[in-house]
């Protein structure tokens, strides 16, 4: 083999089909041969199993080849249905993500203001007492990167085990506003439309975003129809030219928040032209406008008023193309286009977003409006007609929305405040009536806020528990959130991770997870798809699995007599027996993997919530087979349990009555329609002024996950994009006398960074605007953005506020 | 170029230390032997102990490469005159690599024979940053490297089978990394290497993420001969 030259050895892996991320003693990364190309020694010495990529949301399925206890290499999995063997650039490399020099192997507690090495035993019975001495002030933050099972133990162990609902999870952050869109319109939580309309649609319209870096496989599936020979077209709505725009048809720059006014414009022109799809809306939807705002200035009701159709006419009135492009900045012609387009019926339109409709200040109005739009052109429901939002964590949806890991929620999408769901919950957790809390917890922004606030000063939450996530980097306006927690001796932080981060460092407790595929897991993807994989190696040093950690310290807190820890028979919550009735004391760690497969009676106990809103699961065993299945899962009469593409529609979703064609059964208004909602244009809450002129934008990278924890440790990866940088118009830094590379102070009223301008580079902000990535841990942006958030959804706006750009002396 | 000081702390960042080994025998097709290696199970945890200072790791075998030939073409700092005159001239002082604020030039190992203790440039391990002022130039008092001298050092080619953007995925470092205005072109979303505007400086193979990097730098085989002084370049 060693006479192969490296040309055809890179022939022989196809880089389409297989790529080599690989890791032995030193963490470095090697190519490694298909399976079936390699020598039979060496097919016997790797073992290749599935699992779903670590990052983002989109759910590509990756071959992982194991060697002696590492993970060696990965591939694209070819039998996945998302990526068809394709994979972005952080997924060939996603193994590397195991074996950065700086993993964290051991619990360590902080003492005189070090981290110091602890054993679990004192670790665990740390957090114990913590929680025991004021239960009510402790909170749980968790994340859409939590295995199902992870989340699900979270979240029984604080809203049956405590009886609170402090919890939350950075989907907060990220999808909220996206699922109170799902729920104003439809009733229910989730896309109704999948992947393949990504390959059945004639046009697909791309609302703030970025998907070329965002959700590259996803973007190929689009664009790769054109080298087929396939018409599609792609409308880019955004505020910069990035990357997507170079391959989009049409690119239409809009003012930030002129979203509203665009949506709201097609859907004027829809009406006025008469274009309508009389027959679908008079079948299936209903018209609703918010109410009035209570006497003391209350939101009004998140489902609203209902309006006719006469009155939701009249109050489009306003948006002309001429008045939506002073709003938007959009041409009126083009205004006229977008609705010629949506009155066509002709084509199939498939709308796609992800945070710059979901991180808004009117995040759940702009998602109303793009569901409206497609529920009254009746582009809704068929092969290619869709309005889909993207998430972007492997399980934002299978796990903080499925699983309910926030303040308002129960498993399966039940309410906290609806007593009828919460008895439920009691009796799928064998409760006593009445244990749970129906007051919702705190969101995120609010729970930061009262954890770095003194005691004495309102600040009610004392101890965190923060798994999966790094919310000393993400949260917004950290200078005056989380950040603080330095100056506040009486808090208390808790962090399970695999690396240091910006959080790490502010903690007092720190616990060493497990991560990927060093434990059993489930993910639910953006287009309902729940996935499974297998612990294929063996975590570093001590680090276990979060669940555990969970499931371990509830033990304690069972041991100690804490009553919330047992059911209404005096069981502990997670117990679990042997098929002989003996009780497996998974909370000892060597027998976690051991007895039982832990991750496995997590969900088939969950799985009984996932009936009650039709998210039906399969058998956890069916997982085990599958590359993941799209819910509702329902069993044929033959036994076979078969997905559902598009909900909703009959023929597709099991649960549409016979010669309905579309029928919403979990409608607002009970009468099986959808709303279709008038939501006026309103002005962001910050806006440039003479001392802060610049519109700031955040967002990420195509080479860098999130905040950068594990892509920035691969190394290929953090070459490629080692720093982050601010990027502006070259009109804008001819103005301030910058070039590219020199370095400027963004600063807003809330923080200041340093950071290197890069002219013409990835992104090109229109004049007024500038763009900084978050990844970075050095700069971190979020000193400098804005807390305010959508009054339903509670999602903060990170795209936009106002800010000064200072060149450095 | 905003990462051109990234390029230049690369060795002191912790993170990305520790990778410049398999770069290296990348672009070396030691790659390849140590990627079967890892198959076969035949190498465990050779690398350790290899990711030292650069001159060190050039040393490092290349396989049969190395044996099928005489003499390497060797990739010297920009503006060298041809490879005779500089063998000639050059008085292995150190002044350019003092220069260099890249450490891209280092000494070439024994294995390139009487090129040996010469400067050069390993692209895999640092890359030349194309400094606008070539201060490595400057401090050439042999003159073996000329301002009269064409900068290009080598030439770099896209391996298409291998590039992400050539295959259904996005990438576009290459060529927002390059140094040379309009050297990499993005066409429809696929980088192109210009040829006539390469000057072979190594960035774009040195950030290139793609899985056993996509970008190959080949040293210039024929650089022109020196120009009789006075001469207009």
């Amino acid at each position: 083999m060693s006479t192969v030259d490296r040309r055809e050895f890179l022939k022989a892996s196809a880089l389409a089909a297989a790529t080599a991320a690989a890791a032995r003693a030193s963490g470095i990364s090697l190519p490694i041969l298909e399976p079936q190309a390699a020598p039979s020694s060496s097919a016997q010495a790797l073992r290749w199993d599935k699992a779903p990529c670590r990052f983002c949301g989109t759910g590509c399925h990756v071959m992982v080849g194991t060697e002696n206890g590492r993970v060696v290499a990965i591939q694209g999995d070819q039998k996945a249905e998302v990526n068809k063997g394709l994979l972005c650039v952080k997924g060939y490399h996603v193994g590397l993500a195991l074996y950065g020099r700086d993993r964290l192997t051991q619990p360590m507690l902080r003492t005189q203001g070090r981290l110091v090495p602890i054993s679990w035993d004192k670790a665990l019975d740390i957090v114990a007492d913590r929680i025991a001495a004021d239960p009510g002030r402790f909170a749980i933050y968790g994340s859409g990167q939590w295995t199902i099972g992870e989340g699900y133990a979270a979240n029984k162990f604080i809203k049956a085990g405590l009886g609170s609902n402090l919890i939350d999870a950075n989907p907060r952050l990220c999808m909220a506003s996206a699922v109170t869109g799902f729920i104003s319109t439809f009733g229910v939580d989730e896309p109704p439309g999948v992947y393949d309309d990504l390959d059945r649609c004639d046009v697909a319209i791309l609302w703030g975003n970025n998907m070329a870096e965002m959700h590259p496989v996803l973007f190929s599936r689009l664009v790769d129809r054109r080298a087929r020979g396939e018409k599609v077209v792609i409308i880019d709505l955004t505020t910069r030219r990035t990357r997507t725009s170079e391959l989009a048809d049409q690119v239409l720059f809009f003012k930030p928040q002129g979203d509203l006014a665009i949506a709201n414009g097609i859907a004027h022109q829809l009406v006025k032209n008469g274009t309508c799809d009389t027959a679908f809306v008079a079948a299936h939807c209903n018209f609703r406008r918010l109410g009035e705002p209570g006497a003391d200035g209350a939101q009004p009701d998140m489902l609203g008023v209902p309006m006719t159709f006469e009155e939701y006419a009249k109050a489009l009135e306003p948006y002309t193309p001429q008045r939506v492009e002073e709003l938007s900045g959009v041409p009126a012609e083009s205004i006229v286009m977008l609705g010629d387009l949506f009155g066509r019926r002709d084509r199939r339109i498939n709308s796609l977003w992800c945070m710059g409709m979901n991180q808004h200040t009117r995040g759940t109005a702009i998602n109303c409006l793009v569901h409206g739009i497609h529920l009254l052109s009746g582009h809704f429901g068929k092969p290619g007609d869709a309005a889909t939002s993207l998430t972007g964590q492997p399980s934002a949806c299978g796990t903080a929305r499925e699983v309910g890991t926030l303040c308002h929620l129960l498993p399966g999408g039940l309410s906290v405040t609806n007593p009828g769901h919460r008895a439920i919950a009691e009796k799928h957790w064998n409760l006593e009536p009445g244990r749970l809390s129906g007051r919702i917890g705190l969101h995120a922004v609010e729970l930061f806020k009262r954890f770095s606030t003194p005691t004495d000063q309102g600040g009610d939450i004392t101890t965190v528990w923060v798994q999966v996530t790094n919310p000393a980097h993400t949260i917004p306006d950290l200078n005056h959130s989380i950040r603080r927690k330095a100056q506040l001796a009486d808090k208390f932080l808790i962090v399970s991770d695999v690396y240091p981060t910006a959080t790490t460092e502010l903690a007092d407790l720190v616990l060493p997870s497990a991560m990927w595929v060093e434990k059993n897991g489930m993910y639910g993807n953006s287009e309902r798809r729940t996935q499974h994989w297998f612990k294929m190696v063996e975590p570093p040093g001590e680090a276990r699995d979060d669940a555990w950690q969970m499931i371990a310290v509830s033990r304690r807190l069972f041991d100690r007599g804490v009553p919330g820890m047992r059911d209404k028979d005096g069981r502990w919550l997670f117990h679990t027996a042997d098929s002989a009735g003996k009780e497996i004391p998974i909370w000892e760690w060597k027998r976690y993997y051991s007895d039982t497969v832990v991750d496995e009676r997590l969900f088939d106990e969950y799985r009984a919530f996932s009936r009650h809103k039709h998210k039906d699961l399969a058998p956890y065993r069916e997982y085990v087979k599958a590359r993941g299945l799209r819910w509702p899962v329902v069993q044929n009469s033959d036994g076979e349990w078969k997905e559902t593409r598009w909900r909703f529609t009959e023929g597709s979703d099991p649960y549409v009555a016979k010669g309905k064609g579309f029928q919403f059964y979990h409608s607002v208004t009970k009468d099986d329609r959808a709303l279709i909602w008038f939501r006026p244009y309103e002005p962001p809450p910050e806006v440039p002024d003479a001392e802060y002129p610049f519109w700031l934008c955040t967002g990420r990278v195509l080479e860098h996950w999130h905040s950068g924890t594990m892509t920035r440790r691969i190394p290929q990866l953090h070459r490629a994009m080692p720093k982050a940088y601010v990027e502006m118009n070259h009109l804008d830094a001819r103005a301030l006398g910058v070039r590219s590379g020199e370095m400027v102070t963004v600063r807003s009223r809330r923080g200041e960074v340093d950071l290197p301008v890069w002219l013409g580079g990835r992104g090109d902000p229109r004049p007024g605007e500038v763009f900084v990535p978050f990844f970075d841990e050095n700069p971190l942006i979020n000193r400098v953005t804005l807390a305010a958030y959508d009054p339903y959804s509670k999602q903060p706006d990170y795209k936009k506020c106002a800010v000064a750009v200072v060149p450095k002396a | 170029m905003v990462h051109d000081a990234c390029i230049r702390q690369r060795s002191g960042h912790d993170m990305s230390e520790h990778d410049s080994v398999s770069r290296r025998s990348l672009l070396r097709g030691g790659l390849l032997r140590r990627g079967v290696a890892a198959v076969t199970g035949e190498i465990t945890g050779e690398s350790k102990g290899t990711t030292g200072a650069a001159p060190t790791s050039a040393d490092e075998p290349r396989g049969a490469h190395a044996a099928s030939r005489a003499t390497l073409p060797v990739h010297r700092p920009p503006g060298a005159v041809d490879e005779r005159s500089f063998l000639g001239g050059c008085t292995r002082c150190g002044d350019c690599i003092r220069a260099c604020p890249a450490d891209a030039i280092v000494l070439a190992p024994p294995r390139f024979r009487e090129a040996a203790g010469t400067p050069m440039i390993d692209p895999s391990v640092a890359p030349c940053i194309m400094c606008a002022d070539t201060p490595c130039i400057s401090a050439c008092k042999p003159a073996v490297l000329r301002r009269d001298q064409p900068l290009t050092m080598a030439r770099a080619s896209i391996l298409k089978h291998a590039c992400l953007a050539w295959n259904g995925s996005f990438c576009s470092v290459c060529s927002e990394r390059c140094p040379v205005q309009g050297a990499i072109a993005i066409d429809a979303g696929r980088p192109r290497i210009l040829e006539e505007r390469c000057t072979g400086c190594g960035v774009c193979a040195f950030v290139c993420p793609a899985p056993g990097s996509a970008i190959m730098v080949m040293p210039l085989q024929d650089r022109p001969a020196v120009r009789p002084s006075g001469a207009e370049p």
